[in-house]
């Protein structure tokens, strides 16, 4: 079994889970990891890392300005919201 | 407390690029508008929008490179950094992690006229946040995603410094340096450059102590403070037998404290990877070179031609290459060839400094001047007034923008270098002083600015001070 701290996952992930939730994906996640670790069988000696399948160049775009959404657009999903900010619960510094 | 103790620091600056568009999505880079109106669908992190690359940033990413000499990195990549908070809607930023686009760079900077290498680790490019406002309400925080997006060029420093002299001195190059290339407008008050330092305490020949960062400083005064109290604060930890605990602090402006982020308590694990959204960066020699005769004349290139081509006194040249805008009004001024660099650098950070200060202007304000003050300037050359009219007229040129030949005209200020008139006026002068003539003929000179002084006085300031200066030598000579 891979060592999976499944507090800090989910806590990374900002998931509550209940202890039987816990305990299955726990599990679960620590077959995928199992799973995933098959491929250091590999020999990559010497082989760089690859950053992207393509291999191709990043599309670049020259720098104007073509595009904004209006600001009722940009609200409109929001859960709560006040002189056209976003309202969200007190995050304090 | 002794003061046997070693300050090391290490520091980020978030450098916000002067570009019209974000980085990732075609929204305005632009600040002081009204809140959530500079978002597009891509900055709110909406599902199934795309980022798409602004060659702008990569230009002036590759500025920067040149002027900060920096390796600039064929090959970079693009990564998440993970992490939720309420300004960051995609839930991870898309920075540079292990292949940044500028590696090893260095600058020097000038503490008490002694030069330091400053060595830079890398910058890379990134999004910047939102902006959360936390005071208005006891209850909730409101959020303005306008910033959301816009390019940022973090500029990660080696631990090279000892002191916040030589802090501040870095930034302050360092924001010289960025506003000559155009790549960031500098505004340190808006945010356009912020300030992460990095630091720990040690005697001298151990090792380096356990580090402290203090987060998100825009300002010099503060940066300063911050650094005060927070070196304080450590070594008043280890002297009293104490350990410092690696942390992350903010500066309290109110208190003058740091203290630590409650939101990262929790040490972060950021799960960096790849972006799959982007690709990986390519730029072609030929791209890069295209950039390098975009940079302009360096802070540090118009300091030695001032000095060296212009023989400017130092502290003077400092003022006038200190900020952009001084230096191209300067160059404008000398764009007369009538106009000796000396001269015009002296009314720059004299009269004209001290008008703008007053008024409390900038100099793009008294822009449109500039033709009149070169006129004006002109005429203190060719002995057409003289320095004192020339002061008065400066305020009239300055502050109601009127021509300032007109006004030599209107007030009868033209200097007066007519021999035969300044010959007279000399020998009046000159009469019944036969005590202050002995003494100059026996060999004392300062009876000579006496009888200046005195002719000046006699033409009511117009008189060529050249002309009676000749003219006096001639007759105590005789």
């Amino acid at each position: 079994m891979s060592d999976i701290n499944i507090k800090k996952v989910s806590y990374l992930a900002k998931l509550a889970l209940n202890d039987d939730k816990a305990a299955l994906y726990e599990k679960s996640l620590s077959e995928i990891i199992e799973w995933v670790d098959n491929l250091k069988k590999i020999d990559t000696e010497g082989v760089k890392p690859l950053h992207n399948i393509t291999e191709k160049n990043q599309n670049m775009r020259n720098d104007e300005v073509l595009k904004k959404n209006s600001t009722e657009e940009i609200l409109s999903n929001a859960p709560e919201k006040a002189q056209n900010f976003f309202r969200v619960p007190k995050v304090v510094e | 407390m002794d003061n046997n103790w070693e300050l090391v620091m290490g520091l980020e600056v978030h450098a916000q690029l002067k570009t019209e568009s974000k980085l990732f999505s075609s929204s305005p880079n632009q600040f002081g508008s009204d809140p959530n109106s500079n978002v597009n669908f891509i900055d709110a992190g909406m599902p199934g929008m795309l980022p798409v690359m602004n060659f702008g940033c990569i230009e002036k990413a590759i500025k920067t490179g040149f002027a900060l000499n920096f390796q600039i990195n064929p090959y970079s990549v693009f990564e998440r950094k993970n992490y939720f908070y309420a300004d960051l809607p995609q839930g991870y930023q898309i920075s540079q992690f292990e292949f940044p686009i500028l590696s090893e760079g260095h600058i020097e900077i000038e503490n008490d006229n002694v030069l330091k290498k400053i060595r830079i680790e890398r910058a890379h490019l990134e999004q910047d946040a939102g902006k959360s406002i936390h005071d208005i309400d006891p209850k909730y925080s409101f959020i303005d995603l306008n910033r959301v997006g816009t390019p940022l060029l973090e500029i990660v420093s080696y631990p090279d410094f000892n002191s916040a002299d030589e802090v501040i001195n870095y930034i302050s190059s360092l924001r010289q340096i960025l506003m000559y290339i155009d790549v960031c407008d500098g505004n340190m008050q808006e945010g356009s450059l912020r300030v992460d330092v990095n630091l720990s305490v040690k005697k001298p020949n151990e090792e380096l102590g356990t580090r402290c960062e203090i987060k998100n400083m825009n300002s010099f005064k503060f940066i300063r403070q911050a650094i005060d109290y927070e070196s304080k604060r450590q070594i008043e930890v280890l002297e009293s037998g104490g350990k410092i605990e690696q942390n992350t602090l903010l500066f309290d402006t109110s208190t003058g404290e740091t203290r630590p982020m409650r939101s990262k308590e929790f040490a972060h694990d950021y799960r960096y990877f790849p972006d799959p959204d982007l690709l990986p960066v390519h730029l072609t020699e030929e791209q890069i070179e295209k950039v390098r005769p975009t940079i302009g004349e360096l802070p540090q290139q118009k300091l030695n031609k001032y000095i060296n081509d212009f023989k400017l006194e130092k502290d003077v040249a400092k003022i006038i290459i200190s900020e952009k805008s001084y230096a191209y009004f300067f160059e404008n001024l000398i764009s007369s060839k009538s106009i000796k660099p000396k001269l015009a650098a002296s009314w720059l950070v004299g009269d004209i400094f001290s008008f703008i200060k007053e008024k409390n202007l900038q100099i793009k304000d008294i822009d449109n001047s500039s033709n009149k003050i070169i006129q004006l300037l002109e005429m203190i050359e060719s002995g057409t007034i003289s320095s004192k009219v020339a002061k008065d007229i400066l305020v009239e040129v300055l502050q109601n923008n009127k021509e300032p030949s007109q006004l030599v005209k209107e007030l009868g200020l033209e200097q007066v270098s007519d021999n035969d008139e300044l010959e007279k006026i000399v020998d009046d002068a000159l009469k019944d002083e036969e005590d202050n003539i002995m003494k100059f003929q026996s060999g004392s000179d300062r009876v000579l600015g006496y009888f200046v002084g005195k002719c000046l006085k006699a033409t009511k300031g117009k008189g060529n001070p050249k002309v009676i200066n000749e003219l006096l030598l001639k007759k105590l000579n005789k």
